[in-house]
This record gives structure tokens, C-alpha cells and sequence, in this order.
């Protein structure tokens, strides 16, 4: 009590062997909080780590890091040292790969009792898919993410990016973050087992439970509320948009979830005849008859610019937003720009140009989350992770380098 | 409510949430936050989402999101009022959605001075001022104008929102850790604080790719005016797609090894011509990738699904078979691992997902709900909500 910390998560010393998005989304989320984040670059892991392209500096800002030579003794000793006196440890790597370089939960937490430990694997610990290999694009294939993302008669569609990637980090920090309130009551810290396909799964509550309860599949319905039978509820064309000489296509999602929005829709296109039809008369008529509704929305908002027709329909209450691509959210996007959602990272990058972070989207009022350092190269921040965290001189950090087991 | 070994236990929650956040109260009651929800005297307005339950009419939805929960019912007298600001002069953490039905009623500032250390996590759909703040934006909406929709769908379908809640709950996920991280801090200093979460912002954070083909554009060659167009499962590295097989799809990738993957078709004889000194010469590798994707295609379109998924991971290689819905079910990782969970509605038990993460020392799971009740108990004194 007393204390003052500029950020949240000062204070916590998290140990990241983390690769690829999953991992590092996590431990970013904690390192943009405040946490001091020590990233391990395994020289034989270095291509999947590569430190020096834009996708990486992405996800591995507000972090340091040491380089060793997992394949020599002196560098799993140091790695051993360092989990010794992290609060976090965290890996997404195959199953036992840390217990190979004797820093596995059962090592560690004999010394370390405070540790909490986190193995983020593709299946989870045991059972007998716990040894395969997995990318997001594999979990959303086998946890039905992809079949329910679609449209009917389609398997083939799913998600367009690694959405999972994200939120098995989203995931694994609130594990983390439970553990240390646990801890503050017990002392003790805990191994967490997160299986990047259980999450998925988790994710998809409402479908399992209609699947037990009522026997039901769910089958893909491009953008229909199925379960709510709501209508209309979808994304329309609108005129196109001209850009360097080229057409560029623009979409408006609208959704109206009562009968006052639909009313309000139906003033706004000035109530055509159509609209007045028996068939459209309630709920339950416009979802039996959405795909005339479906092909009605369309003619009309052709006739539209996205923006402001999405302007026009919020402020008679319906629910709408313009289908928003990459360049309309750097370049359109009112909110994003007034947030300063992406911001270029003061510091240059030694390997290149400039990089960019794209803002924590959690505001704390009397802890603000402002601080953005670049993405470290291989082996930058030995000297310093090792002195702050063991008290290694510099000398000792060359000679490290020197003999290779540093990088 | 139990008092079991759970890492939140000792986390006092008032739940204020709609379907923006309502996941990441979830998130926190299984993990053993005693979070009570008051709700409108004529019903809660989310009990009503489907899917339903087909013989009762009762919301699956609800029972999935709500699960762990104490309710509690204001009757809209000034003393349901005042029962309520006690709770949260009581609480740790009180997480709130813009709009909430008690919104007028309830006196942050003065919840603030009689209870420093409180969190509460606002939640938004575009922040609490600014051009969009008052914009309606249910999950499509959200998706839309957050990016996640312009990057799912085919050349041939209309962009397409992510099945189900997928938008809120990337929102919910980071309200828990808005809230969790926020009690960190409350619990070293003793100061709590307010702590704004934006739906919108939320969404745009994790569109993996999105924002690098615009600010790394001329990187990529599948870029156009730093963006990629939609088209289906092909993963933005050219290296990832959902094929047809014989019998069903299934996602294939020739990572992480593309030699690895180009010695198994040798040994199939369906290299085609992918040993063609041609792709030896230099900056030809993507050319070399691209063209083996082709190849698959083809290979895969004559074999068994479910022989070629195992056969894959036999392999190392990352294969991913397309499952529907029963298949998951019955997938036998999830049951070797006795994941999934239960929870309970009406009186009666029903089958739901398991946990995301499984914790050593600490259960996470769905507990049992509870309507608090009213009587000349406050509800304070009913939850033991005395001061810590």
C-alpha cells in the first residue's frame, strides 16, 4: 500500500519464450501494462523469431531481449537463473521443450514457488492430439470456426486472419493475471495449461449448448442471426468508390434488432411500396423473407456513398456501419484517428525503416499505457536484461558473447 | 455461493454489462469473482438472445454468457438504489457498458469517494466522446467499421461478419484484463481508478495482418493500396487454405517446412514440376510456394480427409480438417482431456464448453447461478460484502 506505480503491471518480471503471434500477443499486452518482459531468442529458433521484419515488430514492442544459445550448458544455466526470478514464465513451443532445457514447471517451481507458469500449446497438456502441430488457421478448422463462418454450401471460407492467434493471447493474460491475485492470497504461483483449441471451442458456448440441448447442428448463414431470426441483418453494396483511377467496391452493414429500427430504415428510404408488403409485416415475416429484403437493401443503398449513408441511418437510430478495410481504418476512421490509434514508434529501428504500434485499446485513468519502445533486435538488451535481472557485469556479458553461448 | 479454491475469490464484482462485455464477466466469475448482476425488475434485456432452449424457451445464450452469477433484482424503489450503490461501495471491481439500464440512477463520484480502491472498467463501443460515441453498433456493426468483416468472405460473397459473438468476445477478453490489471494495481497502492475500454478499438487490434499491409505495403506482394482483398481461407501469406478433398476439407499448409512437405510429395510421386531448376533461381522461392500450393490442390483433391489429416500431423505438418459442429463434440483430444463442463439452468443441467485454461491450483468452471433475495437482509450483508 503506498506505493506508486506509473503502470498497472509494474513490478512483474515475465519470462517470454514465446514465438509467431500467439504467445507474443500475450506477453505484449502485459509488456504495453507495464510488466518488464524479457523475450528469449533461441539462436536455433532464430528464423521463426526473425527480429527484423515488420510482423514480428508488431507483436514484440515494450519488450527485451536476451539471446542464448539454448544448445549450450552455460546458456540454459543462465535461462534457468532468469526463470528463477520471474514471476511469469510463459512458452508457446511444443510440448517439452522447456523441460529438455531443464527449465520445465517441475524444475523451476522447486526453487521458484511464486512462479507462474504458462504453457500455451496448440492442444493442451496430455491427451492424444497434446503432440500436434497447429496454427491458427489449423485451429479454427478443427474447432468449427471455419465451417460456421461461411456461407450455406460452403466449407471452404472461415476467418480471413488469425483470429485466434489474438485471442489465445487475450486468453493466456487473463490467466496470468488471475494467477498473481491468487498469489497475492496464497504465496504460491501455478502452472497454467492453455490449449489454443479449447479456446477456440470456449468461444463458441452458445452453439455447443443449442448442439447438447436441443440436438442441433449449426450450419454456416453468411451474416443471418440465425439463432434471433432477426432480418435485415447484413452487408449491402453501395456505390462505388473512385480512388487513383481505380474503382474500389464499398459495403454498409445494417442491422436492425427491432421493429422501431426497421421503421426507421423504412423512413429513411422514404417508405417505398415494397416495404409495405404483408410479408415483411413482422420479425418474423422479414427473416422468413430475407432474401427478398436482402435484394430490396441492395437496390437502394447502390445509390449510396458508404459514410453517408451509414451517417444518416445512425442518426434516425438504425444501426449501421461502413465495411471497413485497412486503408479506410488508417485513412477514414474518425475514432481511430482522434484516438491516435496507430502511432510511429519515435525510436528508429537499426534494420528498418520506420515501425508503428498500433495503441493498447484499454485507457487506464490514473495509469495511462502511453509508452511505445520499438521492437529489439537479436541480442540488443543482453547486457542490460542480465545486469538488472542477475547482476551481471559487462565484462561477463562479452565474454558470454564471445564464447557464443550470448548472441 | 461456494467459496471454492478459485483465483478470483476474493474479487467482489457488480456486473453492469450487455453483450459488449458480458463475456469478459464470464471470463472473471469462472475464475471465482463473486459477481452479482442486478437486472431490471421486468427481466434482463440480454435473457432473451437464442439460441433457446427448444423445450423450455429458456436462452442458451444467457445461460452461457451469465453462468457464475448472483442476480439481483431492482425493484426500482430508492432503496433498490441505495442497495445497489452499497454493493458497489463494497466491491472491487465494477464493470460497466455505456447506456446500462441503471446508468441515471447510479453516482460514480460518489461510489468513487466512499470506496477509493474501486475499479471500474467502462465499457464503449467508440469511446465516451467523439463523432461516433452515441452509433449503435451490435456485433455486424462492430465487426464492420472494427475490420474483422472487410477481411472475412470470398471474391464472390459479400464480406462476412465472424460466426456468433466473435466481435465481443476480443471485447470481453480485454475487459477482463482491463479489470484484472487494474485490481493489480488497486491492490499494490490502494487506489483504484477508472478504466476505459473501446469496443472499436478492441476489434482493430486484432486483425493480425490489417494494419502491417498498410504500413509495410510495398513488403507484400498480394498488397493493393495496402490492402488485402478477401478472398476466402487464403491466409495473407499465400501459405494457408482450406481444400477440397475427396470426402470433406480440410486446411493445408506447407509450413513450417516447405522442404519437409516437398520431400513427402516426392515419395507420392505429386511433385509435378516443383523440382524444376527454374525456382532454384534467385527470388524465385515465393514463386516456388505459391506454385506448390497449386500442386496441393491437386493432390489433395484425390485423398481421404481424415487419412490425410492424421497422416499430416504424422508429418509435422499443420493440417487442419474442417469439423462441424457434432464432430467437435465428439472430438477425442476434448474428451481425453475430460473438458467439457456443466452448468446449470432452471433446475436443470446442461452440457457447455470446458475452460479455457486449466490451472493447477485453482478450479475454473461454471458455477451454479443464484437470485439474491429480497428480504430485510440487505443484498451487502446477504453476498458477506462487509469490508474486507
Amino acid at each position: 500500500m503506498g506505493k506508486t506505480l506509473m503502470r498497472p503491471l509494474e513490478g512483474i518480471r515475465v519470462l517470454d519464450f514465446t514465438h509467431v503471434l500467439a504467445g507474443p500477443f500475450c506477453t505484449r499486452l502485459l509488456a504495453d501494462m507495464g510488466a518488464d518482459v524479457i523475450k528469449v531468442n533461441s539462436a536455433s529458433r532464430i528464423q521463426i523469431n526473425a527480429p527484423a521484419g515488420p510482423y514480428f515488430t508488431m507483436w514484440n514492442r515494450n519488450k527485451r531481449t536476451v539471446s542464448l544459445d539454448m544448445n549450450h550448458e552455460k546458456a540454459r544455466d543462465i535461462a534457468s537463473q532468469l526463470a528463477q526470478l520471474a514471476d511469469v514464465v510463459i512458452d508457446n513451443f511444443s510440448m517439452g521443450v522447456l523441460d529438455r532445457w531443464g527449465i520445465g514447471f517441475d524444475t523451476i517451481s522447486q526453487i521458484n514457488e511464486a512462479v507462474i507458469y504458462v504453457q500455451m500449446s496448440g492442444m493442451g497438456s496430455g491427451g492424444p492430439w497434446s503432440n500436434f502441430v497447429t496454427y491458427a488457421p489449423t485451429i479454427h478448422a478443427l474447432a468449427g470456426l471455419t465451417y460456421t463462418t461461411g456461407i450455406p454450401g460452403r466449407k471452404d471460407i472461415g476467418l480471413g486472419y488469425s483470429y485466434n492467434d489474438h485471442q489465445a493471447g487475450l486468453h493466456a493474460a487473463v490467466s496470468v493475471l488471475s494467477a498473481i491475485e491468487a498469489r497475492r492470497h496464497t504465496g504460491r504461483g501455478q502452472r497454467i495449461d492453455i490449449s489454443q483449441f479449447e479456446v477456440a471451442v470456449n468461444l463458441l458456448g452458445p452453439t455447443f449448448m443449442h448442439f447438447f440441448r436441443n440436438g442441433q447442428s449449426t450450419e454456416p448463414s453468411g451474416n443471418d442471426l440465425q439463432y434471433d431470426r432477426i432480418a435485415p441483418h447484413g452487408c449491402y453494396r453501395c456505390k462505388d468508390h473512385q480512388s487513383d483511377g481505380e474503382s474500389i467496391e464499398t459495403w454498409i452493414a445494417i442491422a436492425c434488432l427491432d421493429n422501431a429500427q426497421w421503421k426507421s430504415l423504412c423512413r429513411v428510404m422514404k417508405n417505398p411500396d415494397w416495404s409495405k408488403d404483408f410479408k415483411l409485416s413482422s420479425a418474423v415475416k422479414r427473416y422468413a423473407n430475407r432474401r427478398f429484403l436482402d435484394e430490396q437493401i441492395s437496390d437502394w443503398t447502390r445509390n449510396f456513398d458508404s459514410r453517408n449513408l451509414m451517417d444518416t441511418l445512425q442518426r434516425a437510430g438504425v444501426a449501421a456501419g461502413v465495411v471497413q478495410d485497412g486503408r479506410d481504418l488508417m485513412e477514414s476512421d474518425l475514432h481511430l484517428r482522434r484516438a491516435r490509434f496507430i502511432r510511429k514508434i519515435e525510436e528508429q529501428h537499426p534494420r528498418m525503416e520506420d515501425t508503428f504500434a498500433d495503441k493498447l485499446p484499454i485507457d487506464f485513468e490514473a495509469t495511462p499505457c502511453e509508452l511505445y519502445r520499438r521492437a529489439r533486435v537479436l541480442g540488443e538488451d543482453n547486457e542490460s536484461v542480465l545486469s538488472d535481472w542477475l547482476g551481471l557485469d559487462s565484462e561477463s556479458v562479452s565474454r558470454g558473447e564471445e564464447e557464443g553461448y550470448l548472441r | 455461493m461456494t467459496r471454492e479454491n478459485r483465483a478470483l475469490s476474493n474479487v467482489r464484482l457488480v456486473d453492469l454489462t450487455d453483450a459488449r462485455a458480458i463475456y469478459g464477466v464470464k471470463l472473471l466469475a469462472d475464475l471465482g469473482a463473486d459477481a452479482v448482476r442486478p437486472v431490471p425488475e421486468d427481466g434482463d434485456p440480454l435473457a432473451n438472445r437464442g439460441p433457446l432452449d427448444e423445450s423450455t424457451g429458456e436462452s442458451l445464450w444467457y445461460a452461457f454468457h451469465a453462468s457464475s452469477r448472483r442476480f439481483f433484482r431492482m425493484s426500482g424503489t430508492p432503496e433498490s438504489t441505495q442497495q445497489l450503490h452499497l454493493l458497489c461501495e463494497n466491491a472491487d471491481v465494477i464493470v460497466a457498458n455505456s447506456g446500462h439500464p441503471f446508468e441515471s440512477i447510479l453516482d460514480l463520484d460518489s461510489i468513487r469517494e466512499a470506496n477509493e480502491g474501486v475499479v471500474v472498467v467502462e465499457c464503449t463501443s467508440f469511446g465516451k466522446d467523439g463523432p461516433w460515441k452515441d452509433y449503435a453498433a451490435p456485433d455486424l456493426i462492430a465487426g464492420a467499421l472494427g475490420g474483422s468483416v472487410a477481411i472475412t468472405g470470398d471474391v464472390d460473397t459479400p464480406p462476412l461478419k465472424p460466426f456468433g459473438d466473435l466481435n465481443f468476445t476480443v471485447s470481453g477478453a480485454y475487459v477482463a484484463i482491463a479489470a484484472l490489471a487494474g485490481l493489480r494495481h488497486a491492490r499494490e497502492t490502494g487506489q483504484g481508478q477508472i478504466v476505459h475500454v473501446s469496443v472499436h478499438e478492441c476489434i482493430a487490434s486484432c486483425l493480425e495482418h490489417v494494419f502491417m499491409f498498410y504500413l509495410f505495403g510495398k513488403n507484400f506482394r498480394n498488397a493493393r493500396n495496402g490492402v488485402l482483398d478477401r478472398r476466402g481461407s487464403l491466409h495473407w501469406t499465400d501459405l494457408y487454405e482450406v481444400m477440397a478433398a475427396k470426402n470433406g476439407h480440410i486446411m493445408v499448409t506447407p509450413t513450417p517446412s516447405l522442404d519437409n512437405q516437398l520431400v513427402w510429395l516426392i515419395e507420392e510421386e505429386s511433385f509435378d514440376d516443383l523440382l524444376d531448376p527454374k525456382y532454384q533461381e534467385p527470388g524465385e522461392r515465393g514463386q516456388w510456394a505459391r506454385r506448390m500450393m497449386d500442386v496441393l490442390r491437386s493432390w489433395v483433391a484425390a485423398k481421404d480427409v481424415k487419412s490425410l489429416f492424421f497422416e499430416a500431423q504424422e508429418h509435422h505438418a499443420p493440417y487442419g480438417w474442417v469439423q462441424d459442429i457434432p464432430q467437435v463434440a465428439k472430438n477425442p483430444q476434448l474428451e481425453a482431456r475430460d473438458w467439457w463442463s456443466t452448468t446449470r439452468m432452471d433446475g436443470k443441467e446442461i452440457k457447455t464448453t470446458g475452460s479455457p485454461y486449466q490451472m493447477s491450483d485453482s478450479l475454473v468452471s461454471p458455477r451454479k447461478v443464484e437470485e439474491i433475495p429480497v428480504s430485510e437482509k440487505s443484498v451487502v450483508e446477504t453476498c458477506g460484502w462487509g469490508k474486507h
